[in-house]
């Protein structure tokens, strides 16, 4: 069975739940021996953009994206080196969800896909205040905050993170990313929230905060 | 144009919302739309609005007793003027924010008593969970289940018992306080009746 196919088969243990069918095709892609980084592009990749297209289209529910993006974490998990093998050279990022947002999948599916891609992630989880963000990011040198939020009530939450980036004269040297579903289904909520750019997917992540990181005049 | 409020509620709070009514708390019509159209946002979007643009016509006063279920729920509160319920959702409107956050920072899976009668439906049917897949989902994600006891209908002790074995969470049952979920009620009336004005000014 080719990468396609399996992406395919992959793409459908998403949709029907089956969290060890889909762990079986990502275990028989590695043990054919398929290097892990062509699972994660060729097989997980695929499969999620075309989830995020159905999440966008709104043709699954909030519970069926819930165990699909499980099954897209558990893959990465099984694909991408272990902590300590792995090379932390793009610097270091701060994510968390923003104040009230308690939904945690999308952003520790980033926080994965980022530290498989050199990120040093500090990820300081759900219901995070403003505050806490821009004092992490100057703490650790973080060139990114990358803020997720599920709906556009919490959305609207990391305003204050842009009005304090800016009172504090961060705006050139912290950028902010945005991201969750909401982002996806109305893009201007972005430049709303006061956003510097979004992925619509943890796959883009790496490339936005690259993007970012360099807007900031950093290598 | 009716003077009363219309409420057009999720009907996963239908007894909650009868129960204020009884007691004199609320007035005007309730309306209900089924709680399983969650499941399909949406379906969930095209029946508010449907309801909303119908409404329109007859009623000044409409409040929306939704969270923010859907990604254009918020618009529809925009376009038709109306209240809505400040809140990200119905467990959110019953227990209010501060108790919501501990709950959530407890790692609570939040059972209403509407939805506690149909979670083998939901569980299995429309999410296509088994056992197995359940108890990895729930455990790696929450701590406890937290049956939010409204005190109008029995405690469905043996749905809950089967519910947390299914999916290995133990269980208990909170108390919760109408008055919560009335102070929003009131809130959402009140910017219903200011967009009103504002429309009558227009």
């Amino acid at each position: 069975m080719n990468a396609a196919e399996l992406s395919n088969k992959l793409f459908a243990t998403m949709i029907e739940a089956d969290r060890s069918g889909a762990a079986r095709i990502v275990e028989e892609a590695l043990s054919d021996g398929m290097p892990p980084q062509q699972v994660i592009a060729e097989i997980l990749d695929p499969a999620i953009v075309r989830l995020g297209k159905q999440w966008e289209e709104q043709t699954m529910s909030l519970a069926q994206n819930y165990v699909a993006s499980k099954i897209a974490e558990d893959t990465l998990l099984r694909c991408i080196p272990k902590k300590d093998e792995r090379s932390l050279n793009k610097g270091a990022v701060v994510i968390g969800n923003i104040e009230d947002d308690f939904h945690s999948l999308g952003r520790r599916s980033v926080g994965l896909f980022l530290e498989a891609a050199g990120w040093e992630v500090h990820d300081l989880g759900n219901d995070i205040p403003a505050e806490q963000f821009v004092e992490k990011a100057q703490e650790v040198g973080a060139s990114v905050i990358g803020v997720s939020a599920m709906m556009q009530t919490t959305a609207l939450n990391i305003r204050k993170v842009r009005e304090l980036l800016d009172q504090r004269h961060l705006n050139g040297s912290i950028k902010l990313a945005v991201g969750g579903a909401v982002f996806n289904w109305r893009p201007e909520l972005v430049a709303e929230v006061g956003g510097d750019g979004t992925a619509h997917n943890a796959v883009g992540a790496d490339e936005l905060f690259l993007r970012l990181r360099s807007e900031t005049g950093g290598r | 144009m009716s003077c009363g409020t219309v409420w057009l509620c999720c009907g996963v709070l239908r007894n909650e919302m009868e129960e204020l009514v009884r007691r004199g708390k609320i007035g005007g019509e309730l309306l209900f739309l089924d709680s399983m159209l969650h499941m399909d946002p949406l379906k969930l979007e095209e029946r508010v609005a449907a309801a909303l643009e119908r409404l329109c016509e007859t009623s000044d006063t409409i409040v929306l007793v939704y969270g923010d279920c859907g990604a254009h729920l918020l618009d529809l509160v925009r376009k038709y003027r109306i209240g809505r319920v400040p809140v990200i959702n119905c467990a959110q409107l019953l227990v209010g924010r501060a108790r919501y956050r501990r709950l959530m920072q407890e790692g609570a899976f939040l059972v209403l008593p509407e939805w506690a009668l149909r979670w083998e439906q939901i569980m299995k049917s429309e999410l296509g969970l088994n056992r197995s897949v359940a108890q990895d989902l729930m455990g790696e994600h929450r701590g406890v289940l937290v049956y939010l006891d409204t005190g109008i209908v029995q405690v469905p002790q043996r749905q809950l018992q089967a519910f947390s074995s299914y999916t290995g969470l133990p269980w208990r049952v909170e108390a919760v306080d109408l008055d919560v979920m009335l102070e929003s009620l009131l809130a959402a009336r009140a910017e219903s009746l200011t967009e009103n004005s504002a429309r009558e000014q227009i």
